[in-house]
């Protein structure tokens, strides 16, 4: 079940990609999961759990990928318990948030409306409201009713 | 500062070029499209100069600031293009809102978040996309393109409601031209509640009219709003005050050339927003005549038919009569 949280909020990393870029483990990258992430959103494919393969920056580290491909990872992988900032997600990787909180329980932090409007049967627990919204439009409805960002 | 910037940041792969044009200007986005890259490369090419690999071309300094002392820093920067990533959550806050209206800089700011304490323009919003491969087969050129596209969200159709930003002059307008073609008008009372008043309208054909130059931090919420909901639209000019300069309404031919470029003449550090150097402008420019102008009260000669209808011609697109 994806969950959203508007607004700060403690245990919340604002900054994902620098967490990332501390905590991550090798074997996140090779996974097939971030295999795929790391190939739809960054056009890059995963030579090992230490070199990808960048059609525009060609051979790069695994703290070069995107912000966005490193909050989709931390939330798939990260067991800390922390929840991660998904403003630091571009909307392109909305797909996978969803995706993310069908095969876990995630909960995201979010500081601005995310458009999910491209996600087939969009489903999330608002926290701010406790509501559950069945779709985007439901989602962006309840979004008026919450004030933080 | 004031003026338009021709900004070229390159390396033996990457090249972005792109203009600047105001104080306040933000890139957002999909994800892995280089704006983190932009930074990096800029800050390296701050901090190390020409022994970066990193070639800056512009006539102004471009540099970033990041950290925890940037109110420090802040200060004593002046007259630079200063670009700030999207960890700096500092630019949320009231205290950096404060700082840069009162600065000489220009600010490029990489984030998400809408930003209500900066009054930035519709039309600075920007994303990065690659343009492809030219001369050298070796380099990605990447350049900004503007987010909102106003074809997107205007209407060539009378509305049924209107709902004005503005609670004053502009609204006063607005109201009474829609009494006479009997469509409803009514006020949000401010740009932060325009999508709780659209949202609560619950009409079929609803314009929202707003000041262009400042409605920046609501674009993202408005934007998916008027995507979910194709019976909003949206007319959003700079502010009232430009539309009534666009007009030919005041004369003078140095209205028509600041229109034209408005950016060579707003200093930043004056006019936080450009909505507020064309209020001063109409004001000035309209004392001791007939048309007179007063943001608190609307001049009653504006709503004269032929003064009324040089006002609603510029409103490309908008029908109300």
């Amino acid at each position: 079940m994806l969950k959203i949280i508007f607004g700060d909020i403690k245990n919340s990393v604002y900054h994902p990609p620098t967490y990332f870029d501390n905590q991550y483990e090798d074997e996140w990258i090779t996974d097939p999961m971030s295999v795929q992430m790391i190939k739809e959103i960054d056009k890059s494919e995963v030579v090992s759990a230490r070199l990808i393969d960048s059609p525009v920056l060609g051979p790069i580290s695994v703290k070069e990928i995107s912000g966005g491909v490193k909050t989709l990872i931390l939330m798939a992988f990260d067991d800390s318990g922390r929840i991660f900032n998904a403003s630091a997600c571009g909307d392109n990787c909305a797909g996978w948030i969803a995706e993310i909180g069908k095969r876990k329980d995630l909960t995201i932090n979010l500081h601005h409306v995310m458009d999910f409007s491209r996600v087939k049967n969009f489903e999330a627990l608002m926290l701010n409201t406790g509501k559950l919204v069945h779709s985007y439009a439901e989602y962006l409805e309840e979004t008026l009713c919450i004030k933080e960002r | 500062m004031k003026g338009k910037y021709h900004i070229i940041v390159q390396n033996k792969r990457l090249r972005y070029e792109f203009d600047i044009r105001r104080n306040l200007t933000i890139i957002r986005g999909d994800s892995a499209t280089g704006k983190t890259t932009l930074i990096n490369m800029l800050d390296s090419a701050f901090s190390l100069g020409e022994g970066s690999g990193i070639e800056v071309v512009c006539e102004k300094v471009c540099r970033t600031l990041r950290g925890k002392d940037w109110n420090f820093l802040l200060p004593q920067i002046h007259d630079q293009i200063i670009f700030l990533d999207e960890e700096s959550s500092f630019v949320k806050s009231k205290e950096f809102a404060a700082l840069a209206r009162k600065s000489d800089n220009y600010y490029v700011i990489i984030t998400r978040e809408d930003l209500p304490n900066l009054p930035y323009s519709v039309d600075e919003i920007y994303g990065i996309h690659t343009s492809g491969k030219y001369h050298d087969l070796r380099r990605t050129y990447n350049e900004m393109y503007r987010i909102y596209q106003a074809s997107e969200f205007s209407a060539d159709r009378k509305p049924e409601r209107i709902v004005v930003e503005d609670s004053n002059a502009g609204f006063e307008f607005f109201k009474k031209t829609g009494e006479e073609a009997g469509i409803a008008c009514e006020s949000a009372n401010g740009k932060s509640n325009l999508r709780n008043v659209i949202a609560k309208a619950a009409v079929k054909n609803l314009l929202a009219i707003a000041d262009g130059a400042a409605i920046g931090s609501e674009m993202n919420e408005l934007y998916q709003y008027m995507m979910l909901h194709p019976e909003v639209r949206c007319y959003l000019p700079e502010s009232f005050e430009w539309i009534i300069l666009k007009s030919g309404l005041i004369d003078g031919r140095i209205v028509q050339q600041i229109l034209e470029n408005p950016e060579a003449y707003i200093e930043s550090r004056e006019y936080f927003s450009w909505e507020r150097y064309f209020s001063f402008l109409l004001t000035e420019q309209s004392k001791d005549t007939y048309l007179q102008y007063s943001k608190n009260k609307l001049n009653e000669n504006y709503l004269h038919d032929k003064e009324k209808r040089a006002i609603l011609k510029v409103m490309n697109g908008i029908k109300f009569l």
